[in-house]
């Protein structure tokens, strides 16, 4: 008798299949660069230079994923950015 | 314009502000605080008063939220989601949290711009107890001064070229004169 069935019915498929929720920060024409960089070292541990990268993916492409998690630590990290006055939304990840 | 004295690690930092500055930047944040009080019912959460309890605990069964229709507060409290229904759902629960938020930190800015007694004094040296606290609060007045400016990428260029008489020039050397404060604040921070 097999022990691996048993064991795989533990096995919770949704780990693998369903996807995380990430935070997003959006560009705008207002918020400093110095501002945004300060920010995400604040809120995320950033390194200085991880930070500077990913405002500059923000600035350029638009757009950039800050943090990735469960929908309740999304909410919560978007929720932080707004009251740093960044604007940034929740969404599941996607792979599109 | 303004010179920061000290750091923020030893305790006695200061920014000299002139008396016009001071008056400038003392309306801009109580305009902001009084459009962020509109549509408040944070104060209910914490009332002893049983009625007001009562409505504020109708209130969280009520509607979601939908986005406030003023720009400014638009943009200092955005949608968290892009989905309106989500938004609306997300913003029930937690616009009044973060309305209280950035009134707690206008109200702070608020209480440290103090003119100074010797009116004859050319620039007053402006305390700054809590580096961050002013730094976000300073932010939220210019996100709110560059949404009634409509300003874009394209806006230093135009207030370059913009004529003095323009009405709306003074207003963009405030707003750009605010970016100056927040990123001298950044370095000593």
């Amino acid at each position: 008798m097999s022990t691996e069935i048993e064991e795989l019915e533990e096995l919770d498929l949704s780990k693998f299949f369903d996807r995380p929720w990430v935070t997003i920060v959006w560009d705008d024409p207002v918020n400093l660069q110095s501002y945004v960089t300060y920010v995400f070292i604040k809120l995320f541990g950033f390194s200085k230079e991880k930070a500077h990268e990913l405002m500059m993916k923000v600035h350029t492409e638009g757009k950039a994923v800050v943090s990735a998690g469960s929908r309740e630590a999304m909410e919560n990290d978007v929720q932080r950015l707004h009251e740093h006055g960044l604007w940034a939304t929740l969404q599941r990840e996607d792979h599109g | 314009m303004g010179e920061f004295k000290g750091s923020s690690a030893s305790g006695d930092l200061t920014v000299a502000l002139s008396n016009d500055e001071l008056h400038i930047l003392i309306n801009l944040v109580e305009q902001l605080l009084e459009l962020l009080g509109e549509r408040n019912f944070a104060h209910h959460y914490q009332s002893d008063d049983p009625f007001a309890q009562l409505m504020a605990a109708q209130m969280m069964n009520m509607e979601p939220l939908s986005a406030p229709e003023d720009p400014v507060l638009n943009r200092l409290l955005p949608n968290a989601y892009a989905d309106p229904d989500a938004a609306d759902e997300f913003r029930k629960y937690t616009e009044p949290r973060l309305r209280q938020i950035k009134q707690q930190h206008l109200m702070y800015l608020r209480e440290q711009l103090i003119f100074p007694v010797d009116h004859e004094l050319p620039k007053a040296d402006i305390a700054i107890t809590d580096a961050q606290q002013w730094l976000i609060a300073i932010n939220d007045v210019r996100l709110a001064l560059a949404v009634r400016l409509d300003v874009n990428s394209e806006s230093f260029d135009a207030f370059e070229l913009m004529p003095d008489t323009d009405p709306q020039k003074s207003l963009f050397a405030v707003y750009f004169w605010l970016g100056g404060i927040q990123e001298k604040l950044l370095d000593h921070i």
